[in-house]
């Protein structure tokens, strides 16, 4: 699973370290950033964090 | 098939002048998601009024642009809309990415979180005034001042102009309110009046730069280049109507949602750490910005509705907000709603650039006025504005128990 934030989307809001704190962390800039490639068994909480992303920054690839 | 709405009635101010015609958005979310609509004022458009064909069409600023013929409901000019794509409301990606960029880092939900203290403190200096009153007009005397003080500070505008402000936003917005717009050149010269006032103030800023936006945007380049007088003109407009305008309607609104729903308030003065997620009902239950307008770039197909290139498209967040396939029992206000992935600030591209504060300003008026005037009930009847954009509230007498100036915190 292929997963981007796209950095001039992201504003901080960190509602994808809530859903998948395994994947997702904020930076000290106040942007999100990816931990690791997630497996497959954590699938379902990264379209949970995608969709719950307000800006809509975060995309899944396969 | 035969419908029984009138074409006009989703933008008919005065179709909202009693309240949201929700009892519409309902039918059309049941029977027809995207429909047609020729009210006579313009070309005819396509409403959107499910929470998921909401989201879709968001979340594709090139398919559905806010620059071709602007976010706004009403048809422009050719020089109006030229002047109007200057502002990040009317732009697309990549543009409005890049000109979102000059000011968002300040909004970011640990950047706003550092305003706590100082937002407390002026809450607590416009509850300290009324208190002793026993009544008042809780839209002029509270809903409107805290986001009017917090705005003036985070712009650098002193705060003795704020009543001016609160007046040109007025006019600006409250283009369908007698009240507000006395003609049709009111709104017009209320920018004209606004920009002039941006401009004293951006010139004074260049001299003496300040720790606030307008210092910021007076200096910010993109692309290169420094924002043009229209743009910054422009920019200070956006944030100026948009920082206040809404969260004094939802400020209102939510209260108004408090007073009718008095099993609500008590389980809030029972337990006030429901107040996050009363906010967030508030939120969902009043809407403050009821639509955007979107224009197709592209033939695209939404909620399985062909759409046509050129076509204008209404998002409705009311309707959305609503949506039974999204929120079980819809009508019912409940504070301790869990999830409640509203739409209030829209998603994606154009996601509310306030939200944060917007959040954050509202939790803490309903902290400080919940604990200091418990007793807070209805006086008379909410004025509501004749507007079917902003679900706003103009007045509205409210009464309590007296609380001596030295009321103890």
């Amino acid at each position: 699973m292929k997963v981007t934030i796209d950095p001039d989307l992201c504003e901080g809001n960190a509602k994808c370290v809530k859903a998948c704190p395994e994947v997702f962390a904020l930076g000290d800039d106040d942007r999100s950033y990816l931990l690791c490639e997630p497996a497959e068994e954590l699938r379902a909480k990264v379209q949970e964090a995608a969709r719950l992303c307000p800006r809509q920054a975060i995309s899944i690839a396969d | 098939m035969h419908m029984p709405w009138r074409s006009a009635d989703l933008v008919d101010p005065d179709r909202y002048l009693k309240g949201v015609p929700h009892d519409l958005f309902a039918l059309l979310r049941a029977h027809a998601p995207v429909s047609w609509h020729e009210p006579g004022d313009g070309p005819g458009f396509w409403a959107i009024t499910k929470y998921r064909d909401v989201v879709a069409v968001s979340r594709d600023p090139r398919t559905f642009s806010s620059a071709r013929r602007s976010a706004l409901y009403r048809e422009a000019t050719v020089s109006e809309l030229a002047e109007m794509q200057l502002m990040m409301l009317n732009m697309d990606p990549t543009r409005h990415t890049r000109i979102r960029s000059l000011v968002n880092k300040g909004f970011t939900p640990r950047m706003v979180a550092r305003l706590e203290p100082r937002i407390r403190e002026v809450t607590a200096r416009i509850l300290d005034a009324v208190a002793p009153l026993g009544e008042c007009d809780f839209v002029t005397s509270v809903a409107a001042e805290l986001p009017l003080q917090v705005i003036a500070e985070l712009m650098g505008v002193p705060q003795e102009d704020r009543h001016q402000l609160f007046t040109w936003s007025n006019q600006l917005i409250g283009f369908d309110d007698p009240e507000y717009a006395t003609s049709p050149e009111t709104g017009r010269q209320a920018s004209l009046e606004v920009y002039m006032y941006a401009n004293r103030l951006a010139a004074e800023r260049r001299k003496n730069p300040g720790d606030d936006l307008v210092s910021t945007l007076v200096h910010a380049e993109v692309d290169g280049r420094k924002l043009t007088e229209m743009e910054f003109d422009l920019f200070f407009l956006l944030l100026m109507v948009a920082g206040n305008e809404t969260t004094r309607n939802l400020i209102s609104g939510g209260l108004l949602a408090l007073l009718e729903h008095p099993d609500q308030k008590a389980r809030l003065l029972a337990d006030p750490s429901l107040i996050p997620s009363a906010v967030e009902e508030m939120l969902r239950w009043v809407t403050p910005v009821m639509h955007f307008r979107r224009t197709a770039t592209a033939d695209v197909e939404i909620g399985g509705q062909k759409i046509r290139a050129g076509e204008k498209v209404m998002l409705f967040y009311p309707s959305a907000n609503r949506d039974e396939e999204v929120f079980p029992d819809p009508f019912r206000f409940d504070v301790a709603r869990q999830p409640n992935e509203h739409l209030a600030f829209g998603i994606g591209e154009h996601y509310c650039l306030g939200a944060n504060l917007a959040r954050l300003e509202i939790r803490i008026m309903f902290e400080e006025l919940l604990r200091r005037l418990p007793d807070i009930e209805l006086a008379g009847a909410a004025v509501r504005l004749r507007s079917s954009f902003i679900n706003g509230i103009k007045h509205m007498p409210v009464r309590f128990t007296p609380q001596g100036k030295s009321y103890a915190r």
